[in-house]
């Protein structure tokens, strides 16, 4: 299971960031996000396993400086 | 250090008037030519139209100058404000200062935004901005002492040399027993030795016991302040409470102080976390978006931006509360504690180091090749305590490394010192000779345009190249982001008032990662109202930190996401509940939008503010060089294939690279061109009178300057 905020979302073996996005529906708006604590931007959410039990947290980047 | 010996040159003695919601209602004009003090009263209706901070500075600046006034003429002033919100603690970041003068490297009206305690403790003792002109000798120290209503102008020699010791020594000297009554304006010799100076404000970091400092970097007010042969302005203030600054509505002003500073204690540490490490979180994330500076922005991208980001930094800094001003719950002004150079004068001694923040990590590091976190910390360090310009000093020494590796300059020209990128030593060297005047450093502290033309004139480099790689615009140092691939951002540095400064415009995402706007005519949209809501901020004594960089946790569901418009309502409601206007957002808005037109036809004043000071060097449009293109070949061929339609079967690179670049300046014009119309600007850039009239700054005087430049009837 994998916490996002106040939201519980059921892992899969071979779970991507974008995966995980696409399974809540909810990518239109985060370029980033914290995965256990670890920033992983857009770029890398292809390519960036999330493991069971993970807490992620979305964040809007919005602004820059 | 000798014992100080003031010898007072001017002084006198005032009654303190009572803040009145918001506002003291009166300014300060301190002139060190004669020497005179004097005070003048604020206008209701330079509170309607000007609303306060950067905007009582123009006015002030306006009446100071005439449009052939050069930097360095005792007539141009240094004027610093808060705002009518500035001081009130508990809401988040409203502390700030703005300060604003004709700068000496682009001739024309610089402002930079500032935090620290100065601007609350001015207003506090009387005054809702501060003017200074004239010239004096080099130890000049103004005193605005609002606990015994008392202003001095002083000679002080025998004060140390760099504004690190500089701001210590005064804070002790002036204090009287309470070090947090006071707060220190000063800058070091490298604004007296370069155009590139910059001012530190400080504030008493009670709990570290020692003086802290923020910057008013860029565009070398530092430079100007120097010259006038002031050493420092200092503040003296006691105790603030929600109730010093005499809110309209004390009650409303505390439900939303609280609402907003819950908010940001609860988000930041699930989003940016700045108040534990600052700003850089940015480089790692701007390293995978390939939008961090490397190399004088040649690319975006580099293997060793992870070890002089977030990742090292949150455990250098020095843990604690770190706002820069009281109640601050974004508190983001970090430092590090113990941190000893390796070179300079205070090498091997223990020093603080308040820093580094993104923007000094990718100009003093990635962008001159420099991937070494204690390298950083003592650029940081240096620039702070000479007095320079962490921004224009790490494009400046970029673009000198590209000319040293491009053959455009050599070892000749440098004093024998090899400046490949990543030499850093070589950069620390340069440092030091901006500072003291002397070698190659009295060269590069000139600044980018001023280089290009000493480079080309006097050393037969290759001026077209220098125009496409040297990151300037309007004589203003690129800050710290790449923008090849973000038409509105280009427009958000091109177009901006003073300079490429992202403080106007920061339209990098939204634009390129999210896509928001596709047309010119959105584009141009959010290059109206971004730049307007984000000068709003300037005008009132606001950080704009705390709008955007922490978000509400259902702002996606929201109509507009980009404008966060949870956070735009409650600070029309604190601008309410402290002046006891009721506005909406779009009043907000119009006020700024007032101040933005009135700075627009402020530097046509000047000789500048048409369409062609609006230009870019190319490199902030698309790749100059084969490399670069080879670089990011498939993104490039991709664009010319699919976006323009181009067939590229056989072209060499360099065919491409002008093939792209005719599409992407052709683009530019027209985002201009959009933006302009927007604006209600004719197609130079140039406020149309109807523009004037309906935003009330239709004075004569304004008018005139529209009629000489062939504007209106």
């Amino acid at each position: 299971m994998i916490t996002i905020g106040d939201s519980e979302v059921f892992w899969h073996e071979g779970m991507t960031v974008s995966d995980l996005l696409a399974d809540i529906d909810d990518d239109r708006f985060y370029a980033v996000v914290r995965l256990n604590g670890k920033l992983v931007s857009r770029p890398n959410f292809d390519t960036t396993l999330v493991p069971d039990n993970a807490e992620v947290i979305l964040i809007p980047m919005v602004a820059g400086g | 250090m000798t014992q100080l010996k003031p010898k007072t040159i001017k002084a006198i003695r005032y009654s303190r008037p009572t803040i009145d919601r918001g506002y003291a209602n009166q300014t300060l004009s301190i002139d060190l030519s004669k020497p005179d003090i004097s005070i003048k009263p604020v206008s209701d209706k330079m509170k309607e139209i000007f609303v306060g901070g950067k905007g009582f500075d123009l006015w002030l600046l306006w009446n100071a100058v005439s449009g052939k006034t050069k930097w360095d003429d005792p007539e141009n002033a240094v004027c610093i404000a808060s705002g009518p919100m500035g001081g009130t603690p508990g809401f988040p970041g409203s502390g700030k200062s703005i300060v604003t003068t004709i700068s000496p490297t682009t001739g024309s009206v610089m402002d930079s935004n500032v935090g620290g305690y100065f601007g609350p403790y001015l207003k506090f003792s009387g005054f809702d901005a501060l003017e200074v002109v004239g010239k004096r000798s080099e130890d000049t120290v103004v005193i605005i002492d609002g606990i015994d209503q008392q202003i001095e102008i002083l000679e002080m020699p025998g004060l140390p040399d760099d504004s690190y010791e500089l701001s210590a020594v005064l804070t002790d000297f002036f204090a009287g027993g309470k070090k947090q009554s006071i707060s220190v304006v000063s800058t070091g010799p490298g604004a007296r030795h370069t155009l590139i100076g910059c001012l530190n404000f400080t504030w008493y970091d009670v709990k570290r016991k020692r003086t802290r400092y923020k910057q008013a970097g860029r565009g070398g007010i530092g430079t100007v302040f120097a010259h006038k042969g002031i050493r420092a302005i200092v503040a003296r203030w006691d105790s603030v409470t929600t109730s010093t600054n005499s809110p309209a509505d004390k009650e409303s002003l505390i439900t939303v102080s609280r609402a907003y500073s819950q908010e940001m204690r609860e988000l930041d540490p699930k989003q940016n976390e700045m108040a534990r490490v600052g700003t850089t979180h940015l480089v790692p994330i701007m390293n995978d978006f390939d939008l961090l500076p490397t190399h004088n922005f040649r690319y975006g991208q580099h293997p060793g931006a992870n070890i002089i980001g977030r990742e090292t930094f949150q455990h250098l800094f020095d843990p604690g509360f770190d706002g820069c001003w009281r109640g601050c719950t974004v508190a983001c002004s970090h430092g590090v504690k113990d941190f000893v150079p390796m070179t300079g004068p205070y090498k091997g001694q223990r020093v603080f180091v308040d820093g580094p923040e993104y923007e000094t990590i990718a100009g003093c590091g990635s962008n001159i090749g420099v991937f070494d976190p204690f390298t950083i910390l003592e650029m940081n360090f240096y620039c702070d305590a000479y007095g320079l310009d962490t921004i224009s000093v790490g494009t400046g020494i970029a673009f000198v490394m590209e000319c040293f590796e491009l053959g455009l300059i050599t070892t000749s020209h440098t004093g024998g010192m090899e400046l490949n990128f990543g030499n850093r030593l070589n950069a620390l060297e340069l440092l030091h000779q901006m500072a003291s005047g002397e070698g190659f450093g009295t060269v590069v502290g000139q600044g980018i345009r001023r280089m290009k033309q000493i480079f080309e004139k006097e050393y037969g480099a290759n001026g077209a190249l220098m125009k496409d790689v040297g990151m300037e615009s309007k004589g203003l140092e690129f800050s710290e982001y790449m923008t090849k691939e973000s038409l509105a951002q280009q427009g958000g540095y091109g177009i901006a008032l003073k300079g490429p400064q992202h403080d106007e415009a920061w339209l990098i995402f939204l634009d390129m990662v999210y896509n928001y706007m596709p047309t010119f005519d959105q584009k141009a949209e959010a290059l109206h109202w971004f730049p307007m809501f984000r000068t709003w901020f300037g005008l009132c004594g606001l950080c704009k930190l705390p709008w955007n960089d922490i978000v509400p946790a259902d702002n996606k569901e929201t109509a507009e996401p980009a404008k966060v418009m949870k956070h735009v309502q409650w600070y029309a409601d604190y601008f309410g509940a402290v002046t006891g206007k009721e506005v909406t957002p779009d009043d907000l808005i119009k006020m700024s939008e007032t101040v933005y037109n009135f700075q627009r036809i402020f530097n046509l004043r000047m000789g500048y503010g048409r369409r062609e000071h609006d230009s870019l060097p190319y490199r902030a449009m698309g790749p100059v060089t084969g490399e670069e293109y080879e670089s990011r070949e498939e993104r490039y061929d991709k664009q010319l294939t699919e976006k323009y339609g181009v067939d590229i079967t056989g072209k060499a690179t360099e065919e491409k690279v002008a093939v792209l670049r005719k599409f992407r300046e052709r683009q530019y014009e027209e985002l201009k061109d959009a933006v302009y119309e927007r604006r209600g600007w004719n197609k130079d850039g140039i406020p149309s009178e109807e523009t004037v009239k309906r935003l009330g700054i239709d004075f004569p005087e304004v008018l005139e300057v529209l009629r000489d430049s062939a504007v209106g009837s």
